[in-house]
């Protein structure tokens, strides 16, 4: 009897557990419904600290304006896309604004899952279309189509340490080859002090992302092309893919960071602030933190173009980006909302209320954003090398041979890149934390990309 | 699931063999289970029944397109795959050591906490407090303050011994996760074994100190097999957990060679980037079916080695 009643019990437990997962789930969804006048919108973001900003400034600088009430979801960056690609790409109903990148908004474009943002942004005179900076613009469009608009963007360039270069006996030309880097590396490499900084945590858009540059500058490519653009061959068994892989982990084998297989942006941020490494090459928007008004490197960096090998320019180019899913019925709010997060306009209310002050307002969409006198003066020491490497970033011809997926420097702009970049990244990376040779995983990583297309 | 059936299944047979006039009787006092029954076949039973049709198909998200029928050809490739092969090895390797380390360790502490001192209480609750985290907060941890190359502790002391630091995370995936792993779940399966020490019968013990054996003598005689069905309910339940461990993976290496265990691969596959349903839907059966084979060779194996032992 006793034990009937504990087993009555269980399932009365189970019953009123499924009930109140149940209760739960159904909650969630019909919050999307505002109170307010102006209706409300559903928004994911990555978690950058802009984005953190523009969620902080929202109340009052927009909802007390449109009555739009603004639902964040605040998202670390891998799970940001696996959310939009699942809502946006796979027809979800979840949100009706979603940042997404350089990487997938012109792939979300082509297949039809974006709203084609130029005829909501030609009509709006305050959005300033043609103030956007053109190679970004084109890097988030299809066929002259904008299917999403940018918030914040990046190149990627050479920081380095002006003293300990100096203390060396080194100089750092304006336009550096590899070799030249390696060799000033090998120079200022020490006991406390590492040459170089570089990315070698897995993901695609981690070590992925500064690999390709290195990969495209030294001749390789991840896949060749076939006439009509689409992927032809695997080429990561090539020889200029292994040596570009060989120079790439032998540099920071000899004189690259600590625990570099675990490092990316934020690691290498650390320890550059820190003064355990002498250079370090990354994306732009570094720059605005190390010459920070808390930062203890402030003026002491010198910035250099993305090293080169066989190309003329290396750099990458990206862009968070706000866009609409075809599958909303707020497509009028939501572009309310994103002519103001992404327009002039906030830039300059942003400013003065923003905690990292003005050098922290999302660089990089706009080309009036480097005419505001206020911003001039704080990114003085970075914002023309910012604005350089944005301009020659070669989106259209990142290489020395064709290949698919273009636009795009540090990916490749097919939707299989992403599953290929990552586990091919965890090879690289086993060879940087020194668990795999070099061999052992351009062979598993060529047997991963020949999977795509032809192969 | 096939250990409830097996459970239960002779006990039924015996109850109507017994007493055959009782059937209706027991189906009326089942009567009241029945919508909980329901309930858990709807959720659990029915998406099963759907991952085996997606398991048969090409469905794949990105990009889209139209899914069809393809048989058996995603289990066909998946036997050649040599990715899911090496998944499969460490979540042999990740399930097989903690569940023993755990054991082993969770065994010691067990006879330790067994005995009355002061403060026994308090001592007890902070060596079951590593299984109260939750796992990716464990995971931090251990990432960042343990093994860390710069910060970690574990590194501090070696490099106060003189050696230089090592990068345990990058350089040693899988032995990383399954110490992690075993400091997880020692306090889990100290909790069972004390359970087991506490319901040993004292008249037994104290006959064996009046036929003067001696303290390890008792242990091995006495204590040992009457742990015996508690070590198995413990190495079953810790398998069962720890086959699908993926939490301290996602924050600690976040996969690659050495540390992508067979879930983790799956949400590769799946939602992680390869988008490719029907194929992950494929892997998950087939970790479905194997962990109900080795769950029950497990038990098999293991009561018929103590057994053995308990005979001679």
């Amino acid at each position: 009897m006793r034990g009937a009643l504990r087993h009555g019990w269980v399932a009365a437990m189970l019953v009123l557990g499924g009930v109140v997962a149940v209760g739960c789930g159904g909650g969630d969804s019909d919050s999307s419904d505002g109170e307010s006048g102006g209706g409300s919108i559903n928004v994911a973001i990555v978690d950058n600290p802009q984005m953190k900003d523009i969620a902080d400034l929202t109340p009052e600088l927009f909802t007390k304006e449109s009555g739009i009430k603004v639902n964040y979801t605040v998202l670390d960056e891998g799970t940001l896309r696996q959310v939009t690609t699942r809502d946006v790409a796979a027809g979800g109903r979840q949100f009706d604004v979603a940042m997404i990148g350089m990487y997938e908004a012109p792939q979300f474009g082509q297949n039809g899952s974006l709203v084609d943002l130029t005829p909501f942004a030609s009509k709006d005179a305050a959005y300033a279309l043609d103030d956007i900076i053109p190679s970004v613009r084109t890097g988030l469009s299809v066929d002259d189509k904008l299917y999403a608009s940018p918030f914040y963007a990046e190149s990627s360039f050479l920081m380095y340490r002006k003293d300990l270069l100096k203390k060396a006996g080194v100089e750092m030309p304006a336009q550096p080859t590899w070799q030249q880097v390696a060799d000033i590396a090998a120079k200022v490499d020490s006991s406390d002090t590492a040459g170089i900084c570089l990315r070698g945590k897995p993901g695609w858009g981690d070590l992925g992302a500064a690999f390709t540059t290195v990969l495209n500058t030294f001749g390789g490519t991840w896949w060749s092309a076939n006439d009509d653009g689409t992927v032809g061959q695997a080429q990561v068994n090539q020889p200029e893919f292994k040596q570009a892989l060989e120079f790439y982990t032998g540099l920071i084998a000899s004189a690259g960071e600590d625990d570099a297989a675990n490092a990316s942006f934020n690691e290498c941020l650390a320890q550059y602030r820190d003064g355990k490494v002498a250079m370090w090459y990354d994306a732009t928007v570094a720059a605005g933190l190390l010459e920070a008004s808390d930062s203890p490197v402030k003026g002491k960096n010198g910035y250099a173009a993305a090293p080169v090998v066989e190309t003329d320019a290396s750099g990458w180019l990206w862009a968070w980006a706000l866009a609409i899913p075809v599958t909303t019925e707020k497509q009028d709010l939501a572009w309310k909302y994103i002519s103001w997060a992404t327009g002039p306009e906030y830039l300059k209310e942003a400013g003065p209320r923003v905690e990292g002050g003005w050098a922290a307002i999302p660089p990089g969409t706009r080309e009036s954003t480097y005419e505001i006198p206020e911003y001039k003066k704080a990114a003085a020491a970075f914002a023309d090398p910012t604005l350089d490497a944005m301009a020659s970033a070669p989106i259209d011809n990142p290489g020395t041979t064709p290949r698919p997926g273009l636009p795009g420097v540090q990916f490749v702009g097919i939707p299989e890149f992403q599953d290929v970049g990552n586990q091919c990244t965890q090879q690289f990376s086993a060879v940087i934390a020194k668990r795999t040779s070099i061999d052992a995983a351009l062979a598993a990583c060529q047997q991963v990309a020949a999977g795509v297309g032809g192969g | 699931m096939t250990a409830t059936e097996s459970v239960t299944a002779p006990s039924v047979k015996r109850s109507r063999n017994l007493l055959p006039n009782r059937s209706s009787d027991a189906w009326r006092r089942r009567l009241p289970l029945l919508p909980a029954l329901l309930f858990t076949i709807v959720l659990t039973q029915v998406p099963f029944v759907m991952s085996i049709w997606y398991s048969l198909t090409d469905w794949k998200v990105v990009p889209p397109g139209p899914s069809k029928f393809v048989g058996l050809d995603n289990y066909v490739d998946l036997v050649k795959d040599n990715f899911f092969r090496d998944a499969v090895w460490v979540s042999v390797q990740l399930t097989v050591f903690p569940v023993l380390g755990a054991i082993a360790l969770g065994t010691a502490f067990a006879v330790l906490l067994d005995r009355k001192f002061f403060g026994q209480g308090a001592v007890r609750t902070l060596i079951i407090t590593p299984f109260l985290l939750m796992p990716v907060v464990v995971g931090l941890i251990w990432k960042n303050q343990m093994f860390h190359g710069l910060y970690g502790v574990i590194n501090w002391v070696i490099e106060q011994l003189g050696f230089s630091s090592v990068e345990f995370v990058s350089r040693y995936p899988t032995l990383s996760i399954g110490l992690v792993l075993i400091w997880q779940w020692t306090p889990f399966m100290m909790l069972i074994m004390l359970a087991g020490l506490q319901s040993q019968p004292s008249d037994v013990l104290e006959a064996a100190k009046v036929d003067g054996t001696t303290p390890w003598g008792t242990f091995r005689q006495l204590t040992i097999p009457h742990l015996r069905p508690y070590m198995e309910l413990g190495i079953l339940l810790g398998t069962i957990y720890l086959i699908q461990v993926y939490d301290q993976i996602a924050v600690m290496t976040g996969g690659g060679p050495g540390s992508t265990n067979v879930p983790y691969f799956v949400f590769q596959r799946s939602i992680g980037g390869g988008w490719e349903f029907g194929q992950a839907s494929s892997y998950s059966i087939v970790v479905v079916i194997a962990s109900i084979v080795i769950a029950t060779i497990a038990l098999r194996v293991l009561s018929n080695l103590l057994k053995g032992e308990e005979a001679a």
